[in-house]
């Protein structure tokens, strides 16, 4: 039983760490595009967006 | 527990975006539509050069002169175009709200998402709407990039802010944690000139109010249905692990 605990509570912790570094890429990923990436046809799309939720916009 | 969060921000980004975008269409477009109809009729009149370089007129040389560039049609493809946006946002901060939850290592549950959520709204809404307020098309500002800085890093000193205060909660971190969120603020946004426009001062006022009403909503919404969506996903995963268990 203590074998067992040993064993699976690193595979845990790099499971949850594998799972948020993913996440906040993916996240971070997502926002830059919608809310910040410079490119005019990106700005353009999300242009409504930006200013309802106040990024810097323009 | 990579699907589970991956599954539960999908289902809390998608849930959010319709509550924001519908809140949106109502309250916020309705407002930047009206805004750029003063905006163009600026736009078109000669007399609004700025002498300082760094300060430029939101919007100005956006299809004016050179090639006009793409941007979505009027009507319904622009709705649709910030119904997207609004969707990739949401899972976006979806995505970094469950990173944080785990990452605190507490338990998942509704009511702690939605603290998070709130959290999530004062770091990232309302923070940067005190020094940056929400600017509608036309209203004169500083150079973009040293707004987005600011704004970034307002974004990020309240988060952390708020984790000290709120979850470390020792002496040096509550005071370490306040001046954190203080310190954007001592140090000042970058701020445009103050002009006169011929925009009624009462949609600036309004679309503020506004702005700040349903970013609220979409964080409360992303909160809440992230709890509930990460309970749920488990609840079938282990329904498919144990097929013979009771449920």
């Amino acid at each position: 039983m203590v074998a067992i605990t040993r064993s699976l509570s690193p595979a845990l912790a790099g499971e949850r760490l594998n799972a948020i570094l993913l996440a906040a890429a993916l996240g971070i990923g997502l926002l830059f595009v919608s809310g910040f990436a410079p490119v005019v046809a990106l700005h353009n799309a999300a242009h409504d967006w930006r200013h309802a939720h106040n990024f810097p916009c323009h | 527990m990579t699907k589970r969060l991956l599954a539960a921000a999908l289902v809390a980004g998608f849930l959010a975006a319709c509550v924001a975008s519908l809140l949106q269409f109502a309250l916020t477009s309705p407002l930047i539509l009206a805004a750029e109809k003063y905006e163009t009729a600026a736009l078109e009149a000669p007399s609004r050069a700025f002498a300082n370089p760094l300060i430029v007129l939101a919007h100005a040389g956006h299809g004016h002169g050179g090639e006009a560039e793409w941007q979505p049609a009027p009507g319904l493809p622009r709705l649709a175009f910030t119904a997207l946006a609004t969707l990739v946002s949401g899972v976006g901060y979806a995505l970094l709200l469950g990173a944080v939850l785990v990452a605190t290592g507490r338990e998942v549950t509704s009511s702690e998402a939605l603290r998070f959520g709130i959290g999530g709204f004062l770091a990232a809404s309302l923070a940067p709407a005190i020094g940056l307020p929400p600017e509608l098309p036309g209203m004169a500002a500083a150079a973009l990039e040293s707004r987005q800085l600011w704004w970034l890093a307002t974004a990020l000193a309240t988060a952390i802010g708020l984790y000290l205060v709120a979850i470390r909660r020792g002496a040096v971190a509550v005071a370490l944690g306040l001046a954190l969120i203080v310190a954007p603020h001592a140090w000042g946004a970058p701020h445009g000139p103050e002009e006169i426009s011929a925009m009624p001062p009462v949609y600036a006022a309004q679309f503020s109010a506004r702005s700040l009403a349903v970013a609220f909503a979409f964080w409360a919404v992303l909160g809440l249905a992230f709890g509930w969506a990460w309970e749920a996903v488990a609840g079938r995963e282990g329904a498919a692990a144990r097929p013979g268990a009771a449920v």
